[in-house]
């Protein structure tokens, strides 16, 4: 058993950096190699959040603006949590159609991503990007809509069922904390979100054919009373952030903390793998709740450092892999900026917007990056991408090979092409010497069985290689390089 | 380059020693496969976010009993924001009335291309499907559709069929998208996935080549080694990545034979400019080419779908721009485009469309859409369907869904396989049972003992369809002609 003061070795490190980061530099590998699992955990979380907004006059240009952020952050755990945040509060352009309002939301998912869960949950409740999105700013008393409602308990601190499989919350909950919601609107000549107390739901009106605001009657370890969320500060503004309160106040059928351990949860898939069926996944959420103190504190900076210290984060890190732990899939942003940053091309733009590989089909990144299944501000639905194996079919795994293949023809001596010279050594002859490089400029090496890495060495020939011959490197090495971004362990944690 | 099915395998490196040594055809789960389905297709569309079934198949006026046409004006009203669909709109777009009150129905304006295949007799509605205690979550509620089992889990329905039947190195099924189908979901047979068929080229280095089969030889040598490791998701990737290899050598062609063959057919779905019509576009690429006899190309299962049915606000009535109308235009048209090529090619007899979405939406509307609602219509479409209305209309009259505030319910129709309810419901694995039995040639036992679990109803009554023998109530004929 590793805890806290357990020293990391250079995979567990390498593993570390591309979890919590865009791939391993071997750099930052020999950084980090030797350090304890919580000294490396305190120094990639010691970053302070950038106050950094998408900018651009249309959404494909903010979406773009975005990915080269996450290309030349220095603190790419921040772009990591960021992604997460606005995978789990998901937000899509194609239905707020404000661009503006899309990268107003993605400064706070930045500004919170490792603060305050619960205030960070009372922000995204009047986020007006959420708010339109999620039809708050069309929940009126006379006619309510359930849908923000639903999805703060459903997708955004509860989930429908707890880990052992019991309902968290019912449809009449739902109807209630809709109730609470009612009357937000957008201030158009403040410009800013306001409440409007014409459009809300009062008791005084409504109670006879509603009934009282009361919540968790027959859920969440209230008791049969339940909770009324007009209370401590009345109705009114305050009803959404007593909602809140009361969520995280909600104790699942273990009688213990529902948002923290679905919370907890989900990170922990995000950072590490698949969790295992109940109850051994509460064990683990359990223990990792009670050494961050979550349940209390709802602090996230804690949270995720206790995730990257314990066992559970570092079981896929290196082989022999076992057939019960299941490997994690690269999000395609992940691969993407991970393969330009560790291979340090920076894709052309222009004055229409594109950002493109000179290479190959001269693909628009954010193109590919459709294909692969990961547009950014337009996630699929309110539920997110869909992980893991959905990431996974023969259109996507084209499209990742496509843009590997586009990376590996980019030759040239201009900083959107592929320079080996700026990656390894190009005096190196011997084809096992020069797989070694390129996998380990991939942060790959410790990856690979020994057949793989001689399928590798097979594929440059018998040798040795002039590598300062054009012809040779380009043919070859590039070819490698394309190769080993189309492995499958590269796609994979 | 033409290849024999042999030469193919060997060279995608997917033949497994045991399965070469007599030929595919000996393998008797193959066998088995294709004596099933034979030159049969499948088409499931998905309707993304729950369709409003009373304004797909809405009451036009009322009927013998039930006064639906009355609680319609209640729950759905006109001005700004209005969802009531008015008699005169819908008149041209009648269907037979419910056979259950005799309520004269019609179809959404936006489904006049629908409708023309409805007077042809092609298309079957089936109302009032879902299933007991409905989850009005969008996740919940898609997952019990597509796995058919009530707690959502497991593999998807059609995905426990494909893997009963076809091995590792079959592709037996095409998803349309981005992301393949989940009712296909499984770990046995390999499901192609794909937008368009002509990107489903493998990129190579077009400078060099000569160095193109040393990558392909290389790549298969590291994907083979993936299919034989312990790691279940890199063997996932494994086969996932020799299943699109293979797929890059056998399906672009289809593209071209398209285009030569029916570029009047590809113009038209071309003119629609819809995702529905490019989707469906591609799966007419992969029929014709079946049955032009093209080499290597076996998926005979197709499953698309269309979003934006998640109309809580702007929801919209009739004309270009009102959202539903839009939707429901898109998924009309191409379906007419698709039927038509279908029958040109001789095959309208030989394919059978579901049209399904994860629930129907609330009767009493909001501002200006609906919320998450419960049991809603099923369309089954193609040559061998009796068309007509099958199923019972929900009752809309309920005052359950006429006040839900007074009696502190949700406000959605009722949903009951009681056989004493006068508008029972019908469970959708009726109409899947139905789809395995009477399309897919599976014999009832294996439906019911491995394909759909029979969690709740009546095993002896099939949930509500006995049998899953559905039978027109106007003409008595079954719903799949034989």
């Amino acid at each position: 058993m590793g805890d806290e003061n357990t020293i990391l070795g250079a995979t567990h490190a390498r593993h570390l950096l591309r979890r919590a980061g865009f791939g391993a530099r071997a750099t930052d590998v020999q950084a980090f190699a030797g350090l304890t699992r919580g000294v490396a955990a305190d120094r990639l979380l010691s970053f302070k959040p950038a106050k950094f907004r998408p900018g651009g006059k249309d959404i494909w240009r903010r979406r773009v603006s975005w990915l080269k952020y996450m290309v030349r952050v220095r603190a790419p755990l921040q772009e990591k949590l960021v992604l997460f945040w606005h995978d789990h509060f998901a937000t899509g352009n194609d239905k707020v159609q404000d661009h503006a309002w899309m990268a107003d939301q993605n400064r706070l998912l930045r500004l919170h991503c490792k603060g305050n869960f619960k205030d960070f949950v009372k922000a995204i409740n009047v986020d007006p990007a959420m708010m339109e999105y999620l039809d708050t700013f069309r929940n009126f008393k006379d006619q309510p809509n359930e849908n923000y409602a639903r999805e703060l308990m459903e997708l955004f601190t509860l989930g429908v069922h707890d880990l052992a499989g019991a309902p968290n919350y019912e449809q009449q909950d739902i109807v209630q904390i809709a109730r609470a919601f009612s009357g937000w609107g957008w201030d158009y000549s403040r410009r800013r979100v306001a409440f409007r107390d014409w459009a809300h739901d009062y008791n005084s009106e409504y109670e006879s054919e509603r009934g009282p605001k009361v919540i968790f009657k027959s859920h969440g370890g209230f008791g049969p009373s339940g909770r009324d969320f007009t209370q401590p500060g009345g109705e009114g503004p305050q009803e959404i952030s007593q909602v809140v309160d009361i969520l995280f106040e909600h104790r699942d059928s273990d009688g213990k903390s529902t948002v923290a351990r679905f919370i907890t949860g989900k990170l922990l898939e995000y950072f590490a793998h698949r969790l295992p069926p109940y109850p051994d996944n509460a064990t683990i959420i359990d223990r990792i709740i009670q050494r961050s103190g979550f349940d209390t504190s709802w602090d996230l900076r804690r949270l995720v450092r206790e995730i990257f210290v314990d066992d559970f984060f570092y079981e896929t890190a290196a082989p022999p892999f076992t057939s019960t732990i299941p490997k994690s899939v690269v999000w395609p942003v992940d691969f993407v900026v991970t393969t330009l940053r560790l291979l340090k091309v920076n894709p052309r733009s222009d004055k229409w917007g594109n950002w493109y590989i000179e290479g190959g089909a001269y693909g628009n990144v954010t193109d590919y990056l459709a294909e692969m299944g990961q547009i950014l501000f337009e996630p699929p639905s309110v539920f997110g991408w869909d992980w893991e194996e959905s990431w996974i079919n023969s259109a996507t795994l084209l499209a990742r090979y496509s843009f590997a293949r586009d990376v590996a023809m980019a030759r040239g001596n201009k900083s959107y092409h592929l320079r080996p010279q700026l990656l390894m050594d190009l005096s190196l002859t011997a084809p096992s010497d020069i797989v070694d490089a390129v996998t380990n400029v991939l942060g790959i090496a410790d990856q690979l069985t020994a057949s793989e890495r001689q399928t590798l060495i097979d594929y440059l020939g018998s040798g040795p290689l002039d590598l300062n011959d054009p012809g040779v490197r380009q043919k070859k090495l590039h070819g490698l390089f394309a190769l080993a971004l189309q492995a499958p362990h590269f796609h994979l944690h | 380059m033409a290849l024999s099915r042999r030469e193919f395998l060997i060279r995608t490196g997917l033949a497994a020693g045991g399965l070469m040594a007599g030929g595919l055809w000996s393998r008797p789960l193959v066998r088995k496969a294709f004596a099933d389905i034979g030159d049969r297709f499948l088409v499931s569309i998905f309707l993304d976010g729950g369709n409003d079934g009373l304004n797909t198949v809405v009451p036009v006026a009322n009927g013998t009993s039930g006064n639906f046409r009355t609680s319609y004006e209640l729950l759905r009203r006109t001005g700004p924001g209005g969802l009531r669909l008015l008699e005169s709109q819908l008149s041209p777009y009648a269907i037979d009335n419910d056979p259950n009150t005799g309520t004269p129905l019609a179809l959404h304006p936006g489904l006049e291309a629908l409708h023309r295949l409805y007077q042809l007799g092609k298309v079957a509605v089936i109302q009032g499907c879902g299933y007991p205690d409905y989850n009005l979550s969008h996740a919940v509620s898609r997952s019990i559709w597509e796995t058919a089992s009530l707690g959502g889990t497991g593999s998807g329905w059609l995905g426990r069929y494909l893997a009963s039947r076809y091995g590792a190195s079959e592709i037996p099924a095409l998803s349309v998208g981005y992301w393949t189908a989940a009712e296909f979901r499984q770990q046995t047979t390999s499901v192609l996935t794909a937008i368009r068929l002509a990107e489903l080229e493998f990129p190579l280095d077009d400078w060099y080549p000569d160095d193109d089969a040393a990558k392909k030889t290389a790549f298969q040598s590291l994907y083979a080694a993936a299919q034989s490791s312990p790691q279940l998701m890199l063997r996932y990737v494994g086969n996932s990545g020799q299943a699109t290899l293979t797929a890059t050598q056998a399906y672009p062609a289809l593209n071209g034979l398209y285009q030569a063959d029916r570029n009047s057919w590809l113009q038209q779905y071309n003119g629609l400019d819809s995702g529905t019509a490019r989707r469906l576009r591609e799966v007419a690429k992969v029929i014709y080419g079946i049955t032009q006899g093209a080499a290597n190309v076996s998926a005979r299962h197709f499953a698309l779908s269309n979003g934006g049915y998640d109309t809580h606000s702007n929801q919209g009535t009739i004309g270009e721009g009102a959202a539903h109308y839009d939707l429901h235009r898109e998924v009309g048209d191409a379906l007419e485009v698709f039927y038509h090529d279908l029958d040109d090619m001789g095959v309208a007899d030989k394919v059978l469309i579901m049209v399904w979405s994860e629930f129907s939406r609330r009767p009493q509307q909001n501002d200006n859409g609906t919320d998450h609602g419960s049991q809603g219509p099923m369309f089954l479409i193609g040559g061998k369907i009796n068309g007509g209305v099958y199923g019972n209309h929900p009752n809309i009259s309920d005052p359950r869904v006429l006040n839900p505030g007074a009696t502190w319910d949700d406000g959605n129709t009722k949903y009951s396989q009681d056989n004493s309810y006068p508008h029972r419901s019908t469970d959708f694995r009726d109409v899947y049972g139905a789809v395995l039995k009477h399309w897919l040639a599976i014999p009832e036992s294996e439906i019911l003992s491995s394909l759909l679990v029979t969690d709740s109803g009546d095993p002896t009554q099939y949930w509500t369809v006995p049998n899953f023998n559905f039978v027109h109530p106007g003409n008595s004929n079954p719903l799949f002609l034989p």
